[in-house]
């Protein structure tokens, strides 16, 4: 058992057969890639901000426009909720903010493998990185645009209660929803380039059914469970509730929904993810 | 314990020819999912389908350099591309044992906006080199590709010269176990393509080893330990490199 070469062999041994990975085993090797996610982020970033002369003013100004613009049509010509307690600004961000994220995030990361085609007919990484570091460039605007709530809380002189501990897990819960959707949606649009026309168009209509402008009160009780099944409802109404002093009371069966829809679209997604990464480029 | 660091069994690839096995918009699959429940027979038929490679097996040990050599379309990118884990194959199996640099592209992954120096970071961590490696190495990097003025321009205003250099250089120094290499030597001028071909003979002097694709026969006598032939997707040939299978091939 000599080794007479100059450098002694490598341990690591892959196989290459075709069959799908296992989770543990795509885990791994995720983890082992991590530098390659951070690096597309931070790539994204900088070239989403490099020769603009606002800058990073945009990561706040786009949300506050949103913010704005919801206000004036659902709060000033619609008339809604003007006569509640809290400023109708905190509600209205409560719901935009995450809305933007969710609307940009799964056009990202559906259309992220189809854009970095090149990328991977060339090199190998674990593909999930590329629809996860798409999804990942939005979730850092999404988590940065909540300065512009803490700015409007001091500017309302408005205080959050305790419940405001639970904030981090609703955000947690998006983000995980919006990389589900995008590794589904991303291996999906490789094969069929319809979804590419569906999912900006249902995306437009997803803004009037999910209570960004509005709050759930103003929907009738006996549609709630059938509004509920849109999962933005109950992590937008959970975050309104985390953020606003527990506002209209805890939504528990739009937030059991939600969780549970959230699972689900996850467990298809990995599923399928998995099952189509061999040979996504033979899709393509 | 062997020292083969590559092992290909009886390695195929087959594509369907017809686009009727491959839906392409919702409707079709949905379609053929009905179809497919009434006749059973998801496969393509025996004159509808294309084996790029069949029966392939090939063994590569540490140090050495195979070279595959074969008309277009014989199979050797696919099978570079199988080995680079960037399609499955069809059939059969590679065992592959230590890291590999796929150099099937040179700039790979480059992005026109970012700086030299951003994407030497980038390019290397898609080759799987940790940042820390690059970091160390990133001078040898810069002066191998000769661009140091250029650094923090964005690629996009680069020469296609200058960027070939650079992106060489990141992949040539990302410090693999297996290279696999597709036509990408000859990048730059002529005192560039210079400086990698030794560069290569220096890393397969060192114990790593090597796959590579060239029609530049005189470039696979300077490099290459063995020799592949590949005709019509199967291995016509195999031996090493003064075994007279070049010879063979060039006639």
């Amino acid at each position: 058992m000599t080794d007479s070469r100059p450098a002694a062999l490598p341990a690591r041994t892959v196989l290459i057969d075709g069959s799908p990975q296992t989770w543990r085993g795509y885990w791994h090797e995720l983890c082992s890639f991590h530098e390659v996610t951070r690096m597309l982020v931070r790539r994204d970033l900088i070239v989403r901000f490099r020769q603009t002369y606002f800058g990073l003013a945009w990561l706040l100004f786009k949300p506050l426009m949103l913010m704005a613009v919801t206000s004036f049509a659902f709060g000033f010509l619609a008339g809604f909720d003007r006569s509640h307690a809290v400023p109708y600004p905190l509600i209205i961000f409560c719901g935009v903010i995450p809305w933007y994220f969710f609307s940009n995030a799964v056009p990202d990361g559906m259309n992220s493998l189809a854009g970095h085609l090149h990328v991977i007919q060339k090199t190998y990484f674990p593909r999930a990185i590329i629809p996860i570091a798409a999804v990942a460039v939005d979730a850092v605007e999404f988590l940065v645009a909540w300065l512009l709530f803490a700015f409007a809380c001091i500017w309302f002189g408005y205080l959050p209660g305790w419940q405001i501990v639970f904030f981090p897990l609703f955000c947690l819960q998006l983000m995980v929803l919006c990389t589900a959707a995008g590794l589904l949606l991303s291996v999906v649009n490789l094969r069929f380039r319809d979804v590419g026309n569906l999912v900006p168009f249902l995306l437009t209509i997803g803004f009037f059914v999910t209570p960004g402008g509005y709050t759930l009160a103003r929907i009738p009780e006996q549609w709630h469970s059938l509004y509920a099944l849109n999962p933005l409802v109950g992590i937008i109404e959970g975050l309104r509730w985390s953020l606003l002093n527990g506002m209209d009371g805890f939504p528990l069966k739009p937030v059991l929904v939600s969780l549970a829809a959230t699972l689900a679209i996850s467990l298809v997604a990995g599923r399928h993810f998995l099952a189509s990464e061999a040979s996504l480029v033979d899709l393509a | 314990m062997s020292d083969i660091v590559i092992d290909i069994e009886d390695l195929g690839k087959r594509y369907a020819l017809s686009r009727r096995h491959r839906p392409d918009s919702l409707k079709s699959w949905l379609r053929s999912l009905v179809r497919q429940a009434r006749t059973t027979s998801p496969h393509p038929s025996a004159d509808e389908e294309f084996w790029a490679l069949k029966n392939v097996s090939l063994q590569v040990r540490q140090g050495e350099c195979l070279a595959l050599v074969g008309r277009n379309g014989s199979g050797k990118s696919t099978l570079l591309k199988i080995l680079s884990r960037i399609i499955p194959p069809s059939q059969g199996r590679a065992r592959v044992r230590g890291r590999v640099a796929s150099l099937l592209e040179v700039g790979t992954g480059f992005h026109p906006e970012l700086t030299g120096r951003e994407n030497i970071y980038l390019n290397g961590a898609m080759l799987g080199c940790p940042e820390r490696d690059i970091r160390r190495r990133f001078d040898a990097i810069v002066d191998f590709s000769g661009v140091e003025r250029f650094l923090d321009t964005p690629v996009k205003h680069y020469s296609s010269g200058m960027y070939v250099r650079l992106a060489y250089s990141v992949a040539a120094h990302v410090d693999a176990d297996i290279l696999i290499i597709d036509e990408v030597l000859a990048v730059g001028d002529g005192e560039f393509q210079q400086k990698c071909l030794s560069h290569v003979g220096t890393t397969l002097a060192s114990g790593k080893s090597a796959i590579v694709v060239s029609h530049d026969l005189a470039l696979i006598r300077l490099l290459a330990s063995h020799v592949a032939w590949l005709r019509e997707g199967r291995v016509c040939e195999v031996g090493p490199v003064e075994s007279g299978v070049l010879e063979c091939y060039s006639a």
